[in-house]
C-alpha cells in the first residue's frame, strides 16, 4: 500500500515536474537526466540482467538518430513516427551486432562492441551521399502539431519533456515486467554461467540477441529523440564513444541489474555532472571520474542497489 | 532398438584422438557406467553427447533420430540433460532459482515452474536449502543442486560426470541412493565416475575407456576379470 502511494507521489511529481519552474536550464537538465535515464536503463537490460557488457551501444543510439533525421527530412515522415523508425531499425541492427559480436565471451564481447560501433561510425563519417558526413543533418522547424485541440509550442522545452518521459517510463515498465517473467531469469542465468544456462535448456543465443534487440529498440528512440530535441546531428555527437561510455556509467552507478536503479545512477551523473561543470571550468571530469571511482569501490552494487538491500534488511531484520 | 545409441564416436583435438571410434548403446531403464584412467576421453565423450563440442565424425542416435550438430539447450529438448565434473551453479542464484530456470524449458508460467523445482528439490534432498544461495552450498549439496536442476528439464536420459567426486563416504552413499531413485523415477543414467566400488554396485553394465579407446563393456562382474581393464588401471606388469 505504501509502495503504491510512494509511486503514485513520484508519478505526480514527474508529472508536474516542468511547470514547477520556468527557468529554461532546469526544464533541460530534467530533460537530460530522462535521457541518461532512458539510455542507462536500455544498456541495463543486456549490460546488467544478462551481463553482457556492451560498450559500442552509441551505434544504436547513431543508427535511430540517422534514420529518424533522413526519414523526416528525405521521405518528409512525421518526427514523431521517424523516432519509433528509428528504434524499430536499431532493433533490426541488433541481428548482425549480436552475430558478429556473441560468438565472444567476457572482455572480448565488450572489445569487440567497441569495434563494431567504431566501425558503424566510420562508415556513416563517410557514406556521405546519405549522411551528408561530418557536415551532419538539420531540422530548421518542426512540423506543427495540435493536442487536445492547442498547438504544440517547439519553442517550449515542456513538450520534450513529456516525449522523453513517457520513452523513459516505457523502458522502466519493460525493465519491471522482464525482471518477473522468464526472459529475466533467462538473462541472469546467462549472465552467471552460459554452459549452465545451455544445459538448462537456455538457448543463449537466441535469449541474448532478443536482450539486445530490445536494449537497440530503446537507445534507437533515445538517438531519435536527440535528433528532435538537438534539431542537428553529426557522427560525432550520436556515435561518439562518451556515449556508449555514458550508457555504462548511468547503471553502475545507480544498481546494475535493478529496475531503479538507472533512473537513480542518472539523476546522480546528470546532476553532479552539472555541478562539477559548473564549479571547476576545467578539469571537471577529473572530479567525476572520481566520485566514479568512490562508487566502485564503496557501493559495488550502485546506489539504489544498496538502498535496496538496506530496505529489505530492516523489513527482515532476521535474515 | 537401444534408448541412445553412439557410433564411431570420434574427437580429434590437434593431433591428439581423445575419443576414438567410440560406440556404445543405453537401454531404456538402464544405469551405463562409464570408467577409465584419467584423461581416458570419459567427459569427452559426454561432451560430444550433449553437444558443448562438436564431433570430428560418428553419430548420437536418440531413438534412432541423430542429435549430433544440435546446440546444448536443442540437445537438452531432445531429452539429454548433463551435470558437470567441475559443479557450475548459478552461485549467485537461490537454489530455488537454480531449478526453477531449467523447469521453465517446459513451464513458461512462474509460479507452476518453481512448484516443480520444489518437487525436484525434495526429490535430491534440498529442500531445506531452497532460499539459500547456490554458493553457499556444500560441494555435496551443490552436486545435488545440479543434478536436481538437470532433471526439472524432464530428461529421458542423464549424464552425471563424476556425481561423488570429493564426498565422503556417507556422501556417496547418498548419492548412489540418488541416482538408483532417478531410474526408478524412469530416466536411463550414464556415469562417469572415479569411485569403483560405488560404480560398480549401481551399475548395470560398464564401458571402459583407455586412451579415448573403448577397451570393455560388460556387467560390473565381468568387467572387474578383464584383463585389458586390469592392465589399464594397473599397468602392464600387473599381468605380466
Amino acid at each position: 500500500m505504501s509502495r503504491a502511494l510512494a509511486a503514485a507521489a513520484a508519478g505526480l511529481l514527474l508529472v508536474a515536474a516542468p511547470l514547477l519552474t520556468s527557468n529554461t536550464f532546469v526544464q533541460h537538465l530534467l530533460i537530460m537526466t530522462l535521457f541518461a535515464a532512458l539510455l542507462g536503463a536500455a544498456w541495463n537490460l543486456l549490460g546488467g540482467y544478462a551481463g553482457q557488457v556492451s560498450f559500442g551501444h552509441a551505434t544504436f543510439l547513431g543508427l535511430g538518430a540517422y534514420t529518424t533525421m533522413l526519414l523526416h527530412l528525405r521521405l518528409g515522415l512525421s518526427p514523431w513516427l521517424a523516432l519509433i523508425a528509428g528504434g524499430l531499425l536499431a532493433a533490426l541492427m541488433a541481428v548482425p551486432f549480436g552475430w558478429i559480436c556473441f560468438r565472444l565471451r567476457g572482455p572480448y564481447f565488450s572489445l569487440a562492441t567497441l569495434a563494431v560501433a567504431e566501425i558503424t561510425r566510420l562508415v556513416v563519417l563517410n557514406w556521405e551521399s546519405l549522411t551528408a558526413g561530418p557536415m551532419g543533418l538539420l531540422i530548421t522547424t518542426l512540423p506543427a502539431l495540435t493536442i487536445f485541440g492547442k498547438p504544440v509550442n517547439w519553442e517550449s522545452k515542456v513538450p520534450f519533456y513529456y516525449v522523453i518521459l513517457i520513452l523513459a517510463a516505457l523502458v522502466t515498465l519493460a525493465t519491471w515486467r522482464i525482471s518477473r517473467a522468464r526472459l529475466g531469469a533467462y538473462l541472469l542465468a546467462i549472465r552467471e554461467d552460459m554452459d549452465s544456462a545451455e544445459a538448462a535448456g537456455i538457448d543463449t543465443v537466441r535469449t541474448r540477441v532478443l536482450a539486445l534487440a530490445l536494449s537497440a529498440f530503446f537507445v534507437g528512440t533515445a538517438g531519435g529523440f536527440y535528433a528532435i530535441y538537438f534539431r542537428y546531428i553529426d557522427p560525432d555527437a550520436v556515435f561518439a564513444i562518451a556515449l556508449s561510455v555514458e550508457m555504462v556509467f548511468v547503471p553502475v552507478v545507480g544498481g546494475i541489474a535493478t529496475t531503479f536503479g538507472p533512473i537513480v545512477g542518472a539523476v546522480f551523473l546528470t546532476t553532479l555532472g552539472e555541478v562539477f561543470r559548473d564549479r571547476f571550468q576545467s578539469g571537471h571530469l577529473i572530479f567525476y571520474g572520481f566520485f566514479m571511482m568512490i562508487v566502485i569501490r564503496f557501493l559495488p552494487d550502485g546506489i539504489w542497489g544498496r538502498v535496496r538491500t538496506l530496505l529489505v534488511r530492516r523489513r527482515a531484520p532476521n535474515v | 532398438m537401444p534408448l541412445l545409441r553412439a557410433i564411431a564416436l570420434t574427437k580429434d583435438f590437434g593431433g591428439l584422438r581423445a575419443v576414438s571410434s567410440l560406440s556404445f548403446d543405453l537401454h531404456a531403464g538402464e544405469i551405463l557406467g562409464l570408467i577409465g584412467p584419467n584423461g581416458a576421453g570419459k567427459t569427452t565423450a559426454f561432451n560430444l553427447i550433449a553437444g558443448f563440442i562438436p564431433a570430428t565424425s560418428g553419430d548420437v542416435l536418440l531413438d534412432g533420430l541423430s542429435v549430433l550438430g544440435l546446440k546444448p539447450h536443442a540437445v537438452v529438448k531432445r531429452g539429454i540433460a548433463r551435470t558437470f565434473q567441475i559443479v557450475k551453479p548459478f552461485r549467485k542464484l537461490p537454489v530455488l532459482e537454480n531449478v526453477t530456470l531449467a523447469a521453465f524449458l517446459h513451464e513458461p508460467q512462474r509460479d507452476r515452474a518453481e512448484a516443480q523445482a520444489r518437487r525436484w528439490l525434495a526429490f535430491a534432498g534440498l529442500e531445506a536449502q531452497a532460499e539459500r544461495f547456490a554458493s553457499d552450498l556444500t560441494l555435496g549439496e551443490q552436486k545435488r543442486l545440479e543434478i536436481a536442476r538437470a532433471l526439472a528439464t524432464k530428461p529421458r536420459i542423464l549424464l552425471l560426470d563424476e556425481p561423488m567426486g570429493g564426498l565422503n563416504p556417507a556422501e556417496v552413499d547418498e548419492a548412489c541412493a540418488l541416482v538408483e531413485r532417478i531410474r526408478a523415477g524412469g530416466v536411463s543414467v550414464i556415469l562417469v565416475e572415479h569411485h569403483m566400488k560405488a560404480i560398480m554396485r549401481i551399475s548395470d553394465r560398464v564401458v571402459v575407456l583407455h586412451h579415448g579407446v573403448k577397451i570393455g563393456d560388460a556387467p560390473p562382474a565381468e568387467i572387474v576379470q578383464n584383463r585389458d581393464v586390469i592392465a589399464a588401471y594397473l599397468g602392464e606388469v600387473a599381468h605380466a
